[in-house]
């Protein structure tokens, strides 16, 4: 159905996809795996019409393709369900789901009572009860998710691509999920499956790709590979060499930052958490859970409806990002180009960014003094760059994560929150990351770190709090994490029956 | 990310060495419109219209110096016309005695202030569309003026700003030496200060600027007062030029300071350029412009020109946002 | 909608709260209205209101779709002027040329408009810096053709602005039948919702294969059509163009649009919104003539009812 034969595609200095082949069959549920960065939404998105490849060769149906827009692909039978959905947020359900495809009456114009109906119809079909009236943005993350998913049932499909569709959905309704999977391959669609969760590839998938850094590493049989080999040839390395050794046994440190009856309207509800001095905490749960709600929440960058923050003992009174950051707090973003990096500045400003008060003299930025502390950072966390003055834009993933940290670092003497700090990171710049945070955990830094990585978490924290809906569910120390552990408080079914309960994050 | 290399003069930072080279593309451009225009008719070059095109820089590469700090900010000001034709009709309200010129610009630029601090109210406190938000508030300053003046303002200019509007000294005209200071004193804010670093910053993402601690509002706040001052100080000197004011002062200002901005490779979606740029964006204009009517072409086509410019400008640094 | 589930009827009123401000806004004028005069009261008065409001619904029309776009349409004030010096300019007095002129002006406006939508989509660059250009281009042609007022126009010309079918002004009619075929094409056209798509989130209309350029081209060039409208029908209301007449218009071309709770931002809103708008600013203009306010302060009010309503419709900020 799709052949992709040497696919290269680079963005601004940074090769996401180097020669990768992928071909998928109709009838076949074909599971795409590899860690963030591999290159697996570039893919998609080449796939999809969004970028056009640099080089290489695109087949579908046997037919060499190029696509112009978005729309080429669709109208060729391309179906993609987005990680980040595509959900129009002023449209009612019934709208989204027929957007392109409307129910009309027999004068071609919109039947909207028919789009109702129909509407209502296919939901009730995926055994999802969804108002079709009300407006997208009023649905759940996961409500919203199972929209996206019957979007792709309303019109004839032949290659249906899902980007990390359980990534908001779990049990019952991921089970809903794979039910029609099923039935769309038995009628011959063609099915690529990106996700996370190496249990349930083993469940659904007939065969299994799988990228490292922009190239293709392999494509098996599912019934060729076991679990273990699959995750060696996503990392390429053993995971035990990746995470630096955890704290030793011991006193647990003191309590650096105390949170209580913490709740951000719609995300978070009386969450509270403690992150003590020379740790790491994790702070894990589904997507959607408030995890980014509850740090931002106490950092000051979102607006709480309730809740006290106290650091080292001390009552924060006015939570603002300006004043938790001068006691102390730092916060690297998940999204490092919208939320972290000024982007048009250069290294210099950039790493200065938290704390102007350091560089100012009289008003003015001292440049000289500036330059001294960036040129210091760069060494000392072996940021690859011509110097202070590059600009940040033209830096990779990883030394733009190093930046960020470095920044905060340098202000962050108390607590670093740090969110997805790997996300969009390559292996080698990621095994590092981990060793600056040791290392920062090491010099009494209480470091809290969000990750939807099981491993990740697993293999750096010494203690996890999970989220589970807005609330926390749990908390496991030393020899009680493992990832089943932390699934099970994440998704929590009161049955005992473990659902996909193995994610391995890439 | 596009690249990011901007034509830049006195900014800040991040200046790499590319963007230093195409910082040179607008002062060869300069130079070359005055070579083709000096050629294809020799009154251009002669000491009165340079002396002329000197003296209509001024007001507006004041108002673009203020225009300048609203745009990194991810905004834009269309009030700053109606600021500087509110600050002439001051101008005029007064005995047009030399002892008025204090009473005069303190209350000027008070308005200036004031019209500046309601734009960045609305930007930053009501989430109003900067364009918008100056559109409205220049609208209401108009309709004060033209109560104030019941429709024909009377009453003359004082002497000292006409000395400083249209007088020179040894051919430098006086408001070129006050564009001068004002370019340097806010350059120098611009690029080297701790608040011109907030407000790149700022520009560039206010999310990143406020998980940063900056206080995003305060500062967006205060670019609009700086541009609504400086529009004020603008509108004085414009009104020492003219000589006679009527409710119009100014007009076309706002067009024209935005397009000057743009073509100085002040990006519209914020976070870039400088105010060198900006102020080779204002020479730029007025050449073509004196070169238009020294050709003998209408009049007419200046506004054409302008319209064409804008779009092209912004095409060529396209970026899509507002 | 007939059949509402109670829900979703509350909810609708909810995220229309806006425009019953707007209908509660105008009933407390026209009562005003009927307290401070008595000529007020009259018949006549009221269908003066609505006479007067048929230039600005024309124009704001095609301004509420290119807005809910999430783009904007500068260029209505210049086109005006353009199209409406051009009409008196052309027919010079001439019965016989009304028509073909007529049609000509309109066609030019829908294909000025075009070219707007063209600009938008080739260069890649936001609609108000492509209009605003638009604009200063067609005020530099317009004064080119005439520096004043340009022609004339036949005497039985001024029936479109002044005319009566049955005792109602044609105008307003026009006007009513025009915004009724516009919300049932909103509403019932694909191409309609697609309007609403593109404004709520384009790069998702993208990604879904929408057929943006063509929901552009539409807008801008629905939007130079009115222009067309509204200048043939000023020319017959002022008896002559000239190179100033929509001068005013293109900010009180959004007015009503955003006090009708169409949102800046797009994909949300509609045209009943705006012609509520309409009425509420005309209403508003007449009752300050009743009370002898100058059109100065008239001009500072309508300042301050953007500023209000900007700041009203303002959807909850987003923090990070």
């Amino acid at each position: 159905m799709l052949n992709l034969s040497g696919i290269s595609k680079s963005f601004i200095g940074v090769q996401a996809l180097s020669g990768v082949n992928l071909d998928v069959r109709a009838g076949e549920i074909h599971a795409l795996v590899g860690e963030n960065g591999a290159g697996k939404s570039t893919t998609i998105k080449i796939v999809a019409g969004v970028y056009k490849p640099d080089a290489g060769e695109m087949e579908f149906e046997g037919k060499p393709v190029q696509w112009a827009r978005p729309a080429d692909a669709k109208n060729a039978g391309i179906h993609v369900i987005y990680q980040e959905f595509v959900l129009f947020p002023h449209l009612s359900v019934a709208e989204n789901i027929y957007l392109g495809h409307e129910r009309r009456n027999r004068f071609g114009f919109v039947d909207h009572a028919r789009t109702r109906q129909d509407a209502s119809d296919l939901l009730r079909r995926l055994g999802v009860d969804i108002d079709p009236q009300i407006l997208v943005s009023e649905l759940t993350v996961a409500d919203q998710q199972m929209v996206e998913i019957s979007k792709a049932l309303v019109h004839k499909v032949k290659l249906l691509i899902l980007d990390e569709p359980t990534a908001v959905i779990s049990g019952r309704e991921a089970d809903l999920l794979f039910a029609r999977l099923a039935a769309l391959k038995a009628e011959g669609v063609a099915i690529l499956y990106v996700s996370h969760r190496l249990e349930e590839i083993f469940q659904i998938a007939d065969r299994v790709t799988v990228f490292k850094d922009g190239a293709h590493v392999a494509t098996k049989d599912i019934g060729d590979v076991t679990r273990d080999r699959l995750i060696s040839m996503m990392v390429g390395r053993d995971l035990k060499d990746i995470f630096p050794p955890k704290k030793p046994k011991g006193e647990p440190g003191k309590v650096v930052l105390k949170a209580e009856n913490i709740s951000v309207e719609g995300r978070v509800r009386n969450a509270g958490i403690e992150v003590r001095a020379g740790e790491i905490t994790a702070l894990a749960g589904l997507v959607g859970a408030g995890r980014t709600e509850l740090a931002m929440g106490i950092f000051g960058g979102l607006p709480m409806s309730s809740g006290s923050v106290w650091i080292d003992g001390e009552k924060v009174d006015a939570i603002t990002p300006a004043t938790t950051i001068s006691k102390g707090v730092g916060f690297v973003t998940e999204d490092r180009k919208g939320q972290g990096l000024a982007m048009f500045l250069d290294v210099a400003a950039n790493i200065s960014a938290a704390n102007l008060s350091a560089v100012t003299r009289n008003g003015l930025i001292d440049r000289r003094l500036e330059n001294e502390i960036a040129r210091k950072e760069i060494d000392n966390y072996r940021v690859v760059c011509r110097g202070p003055a590059t600009s940040v834009a033209t830096m990779s993933g990883g030394n733009q994560q190093k930046v960020i940290v470095a920044r905060w670092a340098r202000t962050s003497r108390k607590v670093l929150i740090l969110d997805e700090p790997t996300r969009g990171v390559d292996v080698g710049a990621k095994t590092e990351i981990y060793r600056i945070m040791r290392g920062l955990a090491g010099e009494g830094i209480a470091i809290l770190m969000i990750s939807s990585e099981l491993p990740e978490v697993v293999g750096m924290s010494d203690r996890v709090v999970v989220m589970r809906e807005g609330a926390i569910s749990g908390e496991l120390t030393g020899a009680n994490i493992s990832e089943e552990a932390i699934m099970s408080l994440a998704t929590q079914h009161p049955t005992g029956k473990v659902p996909p309960a193995e994610v391995l994050a890439q | 990310m596009v690249d990011v290399s901007q034509a830049s003069g006195a900014e800040g930072p991040a200046i790499s060495m590319k963007s230093r080279l195409s910082s040179y593309a607008l002062p060869i451009f300069l130079i070359a419109l005055i070579a083709i225009s000096g050629i294809v008719s020799p009154a251009f070059l002669s000491t009165s219209n340079i002396s002329n095109m000197l003296l209509q820089v001024a007001p507006l590469g004041i108002v673009v110096i203020g225009q300048a700090f609203v745009i990194i900010l991810r905004g834009l000001d269309l009030s700053v016309s109606s600021v500087m034709a509110t600050a002439a009709v001051i101008a005029t309200g007064f005995s047009g005695q030399n002892s008025d010129v204090l009473s005069i610009l303190l209350v000027a630029v008070g308005i200036g202030i004031a019209t500046g601090l309601v734009n960045g109210w609305l930007v930053t406190k009501r989430s109003v569309s900067p364009f918008l938000a100056t559109l409205a508030t220049m609208i209401v300053l108009q309709g004060f003026r033209f109560a104030y003046t019941q429709g024909a303002p009377s009453g003359n200019v004082p002497p000292l700003f006409r000395q400083i509007g249209s007088a020179t000294w040894h051919g430098v005209p006086y408001n070129m030496m006050l564009l001068v200071v004002l370019a340097v004193v806010f350059g120098v804010v611009l690029a080297k200060s701790r608040f011109g670093r907030e407000v790149y910053i700022t520009g560039g993402n206010p999310t990143t600027a406020r998980l940063l601690g900056i206080n995003a509002d305060r500062v967006t706040i205060i670019g609009y007062v700086i541009s609504g001052a400086l529009a004020a100080i603008a509108g004085l000197v414009l009104s020492g030029y003219v000589g006679i004011v009527d409710n119009w002062v100014g007009r076309g200002f706002e067009l024209d300071s935005i397009v000057a901005a743009v073509m100085g490779g002040i990006s519209l979606s914020g976070g870039q350029g400088g105010i060198l740029g900006g102020l080779f964006g204002a020479a730029i204009l007025v050449v073509v412009f004196n070169a238009v009517l020294l050709f003998g072409l209408p009049v007419q086509l200046q506004i054409i020109i302008k319209g064409m410019v804008i779009v092209l400008a912004a095409a060529f640094y396209v970026r899509r946002r507002i | 909608m007939t059949a509402l589930a109670p829900i979703r009827l509350s909810s609708r009123l909810r995220a229309n709260q806006g425009v019953l401000v707007v209908a509660a806004l105008l009933v407390i004028l026209l009562i005003f209205g009927a307290f401070i005069s008595d000529r007020f009261r009259t018949t006549s008065n009221i269908l003066n209101i609505f006479e007067q409001s048929t230039g600005l619904a024309l124009v704001s029309l095609g301004q509420t779709l290119a807005i809910l776009t999430g783009g904007i349409d500068l260029s209505v004030g210049s086109m005006i002027s353009l199209l409406s010096t051009l009409t008196s300019g052309l027919i010079a007095g001439k019965a016989s040329m009304v028509l073909p002129v007529a049609i000509g002006i309109l066609l030019l406006g829908l294909l000025i408009g075009i070219c707007n939508g063209l600009l938008i989509i080739w260069l890649r660059v936001h609609p108000l810096i492509v209009t605003l250009g638009m604009s200063a281009v067609l005020q530099g042609i317009v004064l080119l053709y005439s520096l004043g007022p340009a022609g004339s126009v036949p005497p039985g010309f001024n029936f479109l602005a002044y005319g009566k079918v049955l005792g109602l002004p044609i105008g307003a009619v026009f006007i009513l039948v025009l915004f009724l075929l516009v919300a049932l094409f909103l509403r019932y056209a694909r191409l309609g919702r697609y309007i609403y798509a593109v404004g709520d989130d384009e790069v998702g209309a993208r990604l879904m294969g929408l057929p943006r350029a063509r929901v552009m081209l539409t807008v801008y060039g629905f939007s130079g059509f009115c222009c067309g409208l509204a200048a043939i029908y000023l020319t017959s209301r002022f008896s002559v163009g000239q190179p100033y007449t929509g001068l005013n218009y293109t900010l009180a071309s959004i007015t009503p649009v955003v006090v009708g709770g169409t949102l800046l931002s797009g994909g949300k809103g509609g045209v009943f919104g705006t012609l509520l708008g309409v009425y509420l600013i005309s209403l508003l203009n007449n009752v300050l003539n009743f009370m002898d306010v100058s059109t100065h302060y008239q001009l500072i009010a309508q300042g301050l009812i953007v500023i209000a309503a900007v700041s009203v419709y303002v959807e909850k900020k987003k923090r990070v």
